[in-house]
């Protein structure tokens, strides 16, 4: 296991894995400290795409994300970019509550920003 | 400040129908709990989607004070809430370096008028960009706000002296 972070009240639950090469990010996100907090995700990531093991499966499930959470999770989706072009399929599924349009929307902007990325926002 | 003063000022937010009002140091810790004291009134009135619209406007608003606010109750940030008719106004002020306004009146200017198409696209150029110097955010937490803003947001830039500026932002959900 690459990583294996809990979740606190404000910061999420985080699983990245190699094999298979998974990661997980769920929960709220507004780190005292984004860059310390994110530093280790974006790193861990990087390194994954430096030996790529096969398709890479992402979940997001955040509740809320105060926007320089959202900066640094952009820097790990350029990880994932990164990843798949190494000719290794990366699968994002972006899940949002059915009545929570700010996670559902920037699941969207994440879409229009990663066109390559295959990403599917779905409500729970 | 003698007690008649104090009367008169709590008459003053009474009838702007102030819900939170502070001046002073903010701390990562005082946000906290001033944005579950919030959220908890929100809750309080049943409406989970708005609550989350007003807690992430106050955030933003919050930690931008954070950043560039100094320590004193000269410098340092104003945070007023007020609840008028089913509208939340969130009003965030802090004293800056003239030199410093140059860049938030510009990309104020560019948001002040915009729609709420061409903020989104704002926003999604802005998901990419980093400037140390903004902060974390770095321009980011403006467009969230106005984003979440269900009227355009408005702000003043009030001179203190030659060298300084108090600045004030309000957002209406």
């Amino acid at each position: 296991m690459l990583l294996n972070i809990a979740a606190t009240d404000r910061t999420p639950e985080i699983v990245l894995t190699s094999q298979p090469a998974k990661l997980s990010i769920k929960g709220e996100s507004y780190p005292e400290d984004v860059s310390a907090f994110y530093g280790q995700v974006i790193q861990a990531v990087n390194s994954l795409v430096e030996s790529p093991a096969g398709p890479f499966d992402v979940e997001i499930q955040l509740v809320y994300i105060n926007s320089s959470s959202i900066k640094a999770l952009f820097r790990i989706f350029e990880g994932f970019d990164d990843y798949q072009k190494k000719e290794q399929k990366v699968t994002i599924q972006w899940f949002a509550d059915e009545d929570d349009d700010i996670m559902l929307e920037l699941g969207e902007d994440f879409i229009d920003r990663f066109p390559n990325l295959t990403i599917h926002t779905l409500s729970t | 400040m003698d007690l008649s003063q104090a009367i008169a000022l709590r008459n003053e937010l009474r009838n702007n129908k102030v819900i939170m009002a502070y001046n002073g140091a903010i701390s990562d810790d005082l946000m906290l709990t001033l944005a579950d004291l919030l959220k908890s009134r929100m809750l309080a009135q049943d409406d989970p989607k708005r609550s989350k619209t007003i807690f992430s406007v106050f955030m933003e608003g919050v930690q931008n004070l954070i950043w560039h606010g100094g320590d004193d109750s000269d410098t340092s940030g104003m945070i007023l809430i007020t609840q008028n008719e089913g509208q939340v106004t969130i009003m965030c002020g802090n004293r800056i370096a003239q030199q410093d306004t140059l860049q938030l009146r510009d990309r104020l200017s560019r948001i002040e008028n915009a729609d709420k198409e061409t903020i989104r696209q704002l926003y999604r150029e802005g998901m990419s960009s980093s400037n140390e110097h903004e902060g974390p955010g770095a321009g980011l937490g403006l467009l969230e706000i106005a984003r979440r803003s269900s009227q355009p947001i408005s702000y003043a830039f009030v001179d203190v002296d030659q060298d300084t500026v108090d600045f004030i932002l309000a957002a209406t959900i």
